[in-house]
């Protein structure tokens, strides 16, 4: 018996997987199984277009185009001209109500925050809160990493320094009297962005903690005093420089300014009604071709509104019905060729 | 004298019994620099030493293009301008990929040392200071006299100076030379016999002061020149006198040899070829693939790179935000940095994992080969082996098989299955030789066993005395012969130069006949225990001509007989008028050749006292004229004496097949791969083992040279080869008439095609058409010739088979060597890709292991090619909306782990697992394999038809999320995880799409890969990961929004299906097809059959043949009785 053994000692194993012969599910599929799937995929994704199409088109949009690039809009003057804190006003009427919540955005065309050194350009511990790098930001700042008189800007970097600056106030005309509509800016940006992400240096008062750096050249006030009214709403997890520094995928992009304040008049939306935006106009756009937009939104289920996704989804589908079609007229020829 | 041995290039001096003299010649070589002149004894086939190991592996690695291309990706990532993704997403994989190969070479490389250091070790005796020494073989120095023993293998080419045996004659096989099991004569000069005999060997050797000159080393086996310079003599030296290398030294107890040639000047090794680097066909293919897709990526980049430029210039004029980002306010600069971050960006559309997956894959695939146990032989307990672990998917494409004869179609055992005597049949060859039931032979004290013939009646007849015509059958197998016979504990023991005779013998000896002994004038053989003494009065030797021998002999009563054997032709025609039985033994003939027998006639004689008087007479006024005339004298007086014969019988010899060759042969035939057998042996056993082993049809019509040389020489040599054919032929299909062709040549013909290269691609074009072609008496150089034929002038996968050293070179040459191992391992194996044990085993090896292994490894490169394509050609579409400012469209960490973690395991469980049908139908259905011979898999339009697919999925990749996401509160981070979830799970609907064979691993590779993607997103995206360097890790957060977003799924699940449709189109359509298709394919291989019966029915043709080795029968030898002992 050991002898025996031993003769063999090079047998292979025999086990299923080594004489590939592992169980194994063969599906066989059949003109049966394939039609019948095409058709209902296709269905399936008609079913999604149009609940798709139907949502996005119940989510009322108003876009307000303010560049003011042609003559005779609200804000031609202000982007003509290179004054600071420029003011102009749109007007706009609302016949129905603006179903609530009711999102305030501000639109940027041709604006490319995609762009990789315009991405790179910030300083990740900087922003995390890391005194040294308040002293030596990173070189991605570059060139906007130390003024001309060799002082460390911060924030450092593209981004931040060209962070969106024109500022808007909605005020409602009901019978003569102006009102302020509340805007409200909390809790605009991602939480992740605001916990963890961004930190202010946990000096106090947080102005000691910009001493010896300056503020990037773009900005009128430093970091932080951003927001006068809020004190914790200053430094690095200001609301609107979140905002902000979340890049947008695409060079038209939209990000949020404010939500309307959904209490008195406008608990269901913004009643209808004439409006008035006040514009403090500062971010110039006409340099690169670039637009801007007011866009008040309100979202479903979905987010905002996305007619694309819901017009795929039913050209898509009627592909693969169309497809199926096609299939069951091929399978019909080869199955019965003699009926030609 | 220098002068004149340079003249007759004699160039190559070697000098007895100097060693001072020669080790300085010996070739040395430091690093890059060699010198002296002759090689030592020393094998040495490894490659690295630890000192060179390094250096010499790193030189190899970067000999690969894709390995200098990712070094310099890797070096590009690493500065910081240009670096678009981190550098370590390039790093980790080339390092592994590097040492991975590294390893893997080092550890072929020790197992060379092994082997090298096994044969450098075999012992040997050189004669060193007047006493032969033990030594090993690589100290053998050329000059040195060695001792070599009974049974051991020569070491280097020795000139043989004196042998144990009378008149220096010693008997060599050279069975792993030529393929020859039959023993071979050398003899040494007399004047060294002489003189070196005479005295106690050693002093006389260590005294021996010859100076042979002759030619420098060369590869002709047969041939050899040179001069022995001795005692002021110039002795002529030729290849009767060298011993070759690797030829082992049969009943001669010593010889003593003068080492002319060593180690690599050998003519042996001279044979062997170089070693080749074999790549695959697929793989040439792909290389030429990836070349092309790295020369679009780069000219990608550059376009991109001039939009770059373009728009940076635009950003300069209009002043914007961006504009302080363009390097140096230079839009040129900034267009060469983007450039080069560009081609770093699209590298991933070459990933470096393939080249690791790809050998993955190959390993898995050879360990599956050597795990299979039907390619185990329990006998010799040897499981296959695949030396070569990177040509798996040949196997698949096989289209020429090129086999050995002996050893590897035939088992190289004789065996005496049939004879008719007297009309009368004994035996019956359709019982298996193992199943025949062994006869009592007890009465007969010779008897050792080896009959494989049932045959009681005949024994009965023979013991009873009751047919004369069978005893002198008998009589006349136990005298006319060339056999030997050596006494070895009792029993006589034979060795012959044919094996044909030594079966025979072997009969004749178990029946009662025994051949005892011979001297030079009479044979002793003890006739059923009676011991008869007839005397030898000549013995008409074999040529090929003749194709007969005969022995003239005295009987002790002292009547005169003749005794003949040959082919059936030759004696037929020269039988007394109105022979008795003829008729009946004729149909015995046929019998025999339908059961694939080898078939010699057997007659006998009574010669009158008188006419062998007088034909003795002419016979000795013959000696002594000029050796033209005489022979054809001879062939005259031969012809004289061998008349009026009286049939005796005729036997049948079995020339054993190895298990299985003739339906491995049939099979493979079917599957299309066209077998051609070269072998070193001589055309009629060639040509009865081609019937054998049914390579050959028995009506095939069989083309010789001078025939093909006509048609190689008329104007349309394809039409005048199939004429002959299509006249003579009711055939009504043209190509069955084809197919039944077959074309045997020669070495020495061969070597017209040398002087006529033009001929190749004719003889091939035919060859394509034939059923198979034989190549005989072909040296290894010549086979490796015929490989090369093959391979230049069709663009099939040419296989060759062997077992022996002489098979090396052509396994070698071959796209895809196999190796017998049989019984023992030999040379053949260690410079074989695949190893098998059995013949038979390569109908798995081919139509299931290389079936699968094709079909898996072209749809992995075919995955791989759109899986990567897809992902990296993405940021070629998105360059558009970023300012061409080489963003990437994915996170860098899904980059670094999309092709490995989360898409290599479905391809790979894939190109492990997948199994279109089972074995058992690969083998039932041989036509499935044909799909592998016309490179329908990876052919260059399902490569584009791949890319072109990949090109549109990155399209879509683009596309749908920018319309989506456009003008929307969508950030980049947002989009990103949609495109990577996008592009996962295409490659995971893809993978779904192909796997047709779902076991265990592939459900949970599947499973695991979406599971990874999902889990590794997480982690990336964590706060602690963050935390702790928050450069790395900024898509903190992203992944919680994005995976809680309807749209983001909507668009993913969209963006997939929309990359897949094109595929599942076509999986579907082709679905439908195929129930049509298979119809089809029934219905096809039912007519083939009814064909192939019909052509079945032409009648076999005798096949009778008997040769022995080189054409002249040894009976030279015997007659001038330089072999017989004293």
């Amino acid at each position: 018996m050991v002898k025996q053994e031993s003769e063999s000692a090079n047998r292979p194993d025999n086990t299923a997987f080594t004489q590939q012969r592992l169980p194994a599910w063969q599906p066989i599929l059949s003109a049966g199984i394939v039609i019948p799937g095409f058709v209902l995929i296709g269905l399936a994704f008609i079913g999604i277009g149009v609940a798709l199409l139907v949502t996005s088109r119940s989510i009322q949009v108003l876009e307000l185009d303010y560049t003011g690039d042609s003559n005779g809009s609200p804000c031609s003057s202000c982007s003509q001209s290179d004054i600071a804190n420029c003011k102009c006003s749109l007007n706009f009427t609302l016949t129905t109500l603006f179903q609530g919540p009711v999102f305030f955005y501000y639109g940027l065309s041709n604006y490319f925050q995609n762009y990789r050194r315009y991405g790179a350009s910030k300083d990740d511990n900087q922003l995390y809160g890391d005194l040294s790098s308040f002293t030596s930001p990173s070189s991605s700042c570059s060139p906007y990493n130390y003024d001309s008189s060799k002082k460390p800007i911060v924030p450092c970097g593209s981004i931040a320094n060209s962070m969106f600056n024109d500022t808007f106030t909605l005020t409602r005309t009901v019978s003569g009297t102006t009102n302020n509509v509340t805007l409200d800016g909390k809790g605009i940006a991602w939480w992740t962005d605001y916990n963890i992400k961004y930190r202010n240096p946990s000096v106090t008062p947080l102005k000691n903690a910009f001493n010896g750096t300056v503020k990037p050249i773009n900005w009128a006030k430093p970091a932080y005093e951003l927001d006068a009214s809020d004190r914790s709403n200053n430094g690095f997890v200001n609301q609107d420089f979140l905002v902000w520094m979340r890049r947008a995928a695409l060079p038209n992009f939209r990000k949020l300014y404010r939500r309307i304040d959904a209490s008195g008049d406008y608990q269901k939306g913004l009643p209808a009604g004439n409006y008035t935006i006040d514009i403090t106009y500062n971010y110039p756009v006409r340099a690169f071709n670039g637009a801007k937009k007011i866009v008040f939104s309100n979202v479903s289920w979905m987010g905002g509104s996305n007619e694309f996704l819901g017009i795929a989804y039913l050209v898509i589908g009627s592909l693969c019905v169309v497809m199926s079609v096609v299939m069951l007229i091929v399978y019909a020829k080869f199955k019965f060729p003699d009926e030609e | 004298m220098v002068n004149e041995s340079a003249e007759s290039g004699f160039t190559w001096e070697v000098r007895a019994n100097s060693r001072h003299y020669h080790k300085p010649k010996q070739k040395k070589s430091f690093l890059c620099f060699r010198w002296g002149r002759s090689a030592d004894n020393v094998v040495r086939s490894y490659k690295y030493t630890p000192l060179t190991f390094l250096p010499l592996t790193l030189f190899e690695q970067f000999q690969r293009a894709a390995n200098v291309y990712y070094l310099l990706i890797l070096v590009l990532q690493c500065v910081p301008a240009i670096s678009s993704v981190p550098w370590y997403i390039t790093i980790i994989p080339l390092i592994s990929i590097l040492s991975l190969r590294g390893l893997k070479d080092l550890s072929n490389d020790m197992a060379r040392r092994r082997s090298d250091s096994e044969i450098n070790s075999r012992p040997c005796d050189i004669l060193i200071s007047q006493s032969f020494q033990m030594k090993k073989w690589k100290d053998v120095c050329v000059g040195d006299v060695l001792r070599i023993h009974k049974d051991q293998v020569f070491p280097a080419d020795l000139l043989l100076l004196c042998s144990s045996e009378p008149h220096s004659l010693c008997y060599v096989e050279t069975a792993d030379i030529d393929g020859e099991t039959n023993l071979k004569y050398r003899q040494a000069l007399s004047a060294t016999h002489e003189d070196l005999t005479s005295n106690p060997s050693e002093e006389a050797l260590s005294s021996f002061d010859g100076v042979v000159r002759c030619e420098e080393p060369n590869n002709r086996l047969y041939t050899f020149r040179g001069q022995l310079q001795w005692r002021g003599e110039g002795l002529l030296l030729d290849s009767e006198h060298i011993l070759l290398r690797g030829t082992v030294l049969r009943n001669t107890t010593f010889a003593y040899g003068l080492a002319i040639y060593t180690g690599a000047d050998t003519k042996i090794l001279r044979n062997s070829g170089k070693v080749k680097l074999k790549r695959t066909q697929m793989e040439k293919v792909f290389n030429k693939v990836v070349m092309g897709i790295v020369l679009c990526v780069l000219l990608a980049a550059l376009f991109l790179a001039i939009g770059s430029g373009v728009f940076s210039a635009q950003l300069m004029r209009q002043n914007s935000v961006l504009s302080a980002l363009v390097f140096n306010s230079n839009a040129v600069y900034t267009g060469f940095l983007i450039y080069w971050s560009y081609i770093i960006l699209l590298s991933p559309a070459m990933p470096i994992a393939l080249y690791i997956s790809f050998e993955l894959v190959h390993t898995v695939h050879s360990l599956f080969i050597g795990w299979d146990l039907e390619m185990y032989w329990q006998q010799a307990d040897k499981p296959a082996q695949a030396r070569n672990t990177s040509l798996n998917e040949e196997l698949g494409q096989v289209g020429y098989l090129l086999s050995d004869k002996t050893g590897t179609l035939t088992q190289n055992r004789l065996l005496v299955r049939q004879c008719c005597i007297a009309g009368e049949i004994y035996g019956d060859a359709s019982v298996r030789a193992e199943d025949v039931e062994p006869m009592d032979l007890s009465w007969n004290p010779f008897s050792c066993g080896g009959l494989f013939m049932s045959a009681p009646a005949l024994v009965d007849r023979l013991r009873g005395n009751q047919c004369p015509l069978s005893r002198q059958f008998l009589t006349a197998l136990a005298l006319c012969h060339t056999v030997m016979t050596e006494w070895k504990k009792q029993t006589p023991v034979y060795q012959a130069a044919s094996p044909d005779e030594e079966a025979l013998v072997g009969a004749a000896r178990e029946l009662g006949w025994v051949f005892l002994s011979r001297a030079r004038d009479f044979i002793v053989v003890s006739e059923l225990g009676v011991t008869r003494r007839y005397q030898l009065l000549a013995l008409l030797d074999f040529t090929s001509q003749r194709r007969r021998m005969s022995v003239l002999v005295r009987e002790p009563e002292g009547g005169i007989k003749l005794y003949c054997k040959g082919a059936d032709i030759v004696i037929l025609e020269r039988l007394q008028k109105d022979s008795p039985h003829q008729e009946r033994t004729e149909r015995a003939l046929e019998l025999f050749a339908e059961a694939c027998l080898r078939t010699l006639c057997v007659a006998v004689r009574s010669v009158p006292e008188a006419s062998w008087e007088q034909w003795n007479k002419t016979l000795a006024q013959s000696a002594t004229m000029v050796t033209c005339d005489r022979d054809a004298l001879l062939e005259k007086l031969y012809d004289e004496m061998e008349m009026d014969l009286q049939l005796l019988g005729v036997t049948a010899i079995e020339d054993r097949l190895q298990d299985g060759v003739p339906e491995t042969i049939a099979l493979l035939q079917e599957a299309g791969i066209k077998v051609w057998v070269l072998t070193g042996d001589k055309k009629e056993t060639a040509v009865n083992i081609g019937y054998s082993c049914k390579l050959l049809d028995p009506d095939s019509r069989i083309v010789e040279w001078d025939e093909l040389r006509q048609i190689l020489q008329s104007p349309d040599p394809r039409v005048s080869f199939f004429k002959p054919r299509q006249t003579e032929l009711w055939a009504v299909d043209k190509e069955m008439a084809v197919a039944k062709t077959s074309v045997v040549l020669t070495g020495p013909e061969l070597t017209e095609f040398d002087q006529r290269p033009e001929w190749g691609a004719t003889f091939m074009s035919l060859a394509e058409h034939c059923q198979s072609v034989l190549c005989c008496r072909v040296t290894p150089a010549q086979k490796a010739e015929i490989v090369t034929l093959v391979r230049k002038h069709t663009s099939s996968v040419t296989m060759s088979i062997g077992d022996g050293a002489n098979d090396v070179n052509m396994i070698k040459t071959a796209h895809v060597g196999v190796g017998l191992a049989g019984v023992e391992g030999g040379q053949a194996v260690q410079n074989a890709d695949f190893a098998l044990a059995q013949f038979r085993f390569l109908q798995r090896l081919l139509l299931v292991h290389g079936r699968w292994s094709y079909r898996r490894i072209s749809l992995f490169l075919r995955y791989f090619l759109f899986k990567t394509c897809s992902f990296a050609l993405v940021h070629l579409w998105f360059g558009f909306f970023n300012g061409f400012s080489a963003q990437s469209l994915y996170e860098s960490w899904f980059i670094a782990l999309y092709t490995v973690f989360y898409s290599a395991y479905p391809i790979l469980c894939l190109a492990f697992f997948e199994q279109d049908v089972s074995a058992e139908k690969s083998l039932n259905f041989p036509e499935l394999y044909k799909c592998g011979q016309r490179h329908e898999l990876v052919s260059p339009l399902k490569l584009s038809l791949s890319l072109l697919h990949a090109v549109y999925a990155s399209l879509v990749f683009a596309f749908i999320p920018l319309c989506v996401f456009d003008n929307t509160v969508f950030d980049y981070q947002t989009m990103a995880i949609t495109v990577s979830m996008a592009v996962t799970f295409t490659a995971m609907i893809e993978i779904i799409l192909l796997t047709r064979h779902w076991t265990k691993f592939n459900i949970a590779a599947v499973i695991v890969s979406v599971g990874l993607f999902f889990i590794c997103t997480r982690i990336t995206h964590n706060r602690f990961l963050f935390e702790q360097s928050p450069k790395e890790y900024i898509f903190l957060g992203a992944s919680d929004y994005a995976f809680t977003d309807p749209v983001v799924w909507l668009t993913a699940l969209l963006v997939a299906w929309t990359a897949v449709l094109p595929s599942v189109t076509a999986h579907a359509l082709s679905v439908i097809l195929n129930a049509h298709d298979k119809h089809k394919v029934h219905s096809v291989s039912h007519q083939s059959v009814e064909l192939r019966s019909r052509f079945r029915r032409g009648t076999p043709l005798r096949r009778s043949s008997y040769a022995v080795s080189q054409g002249a029968g040894s009976g030279r030898h015997i007659t001038s009785a330089t072999h017989m002992r004293k």
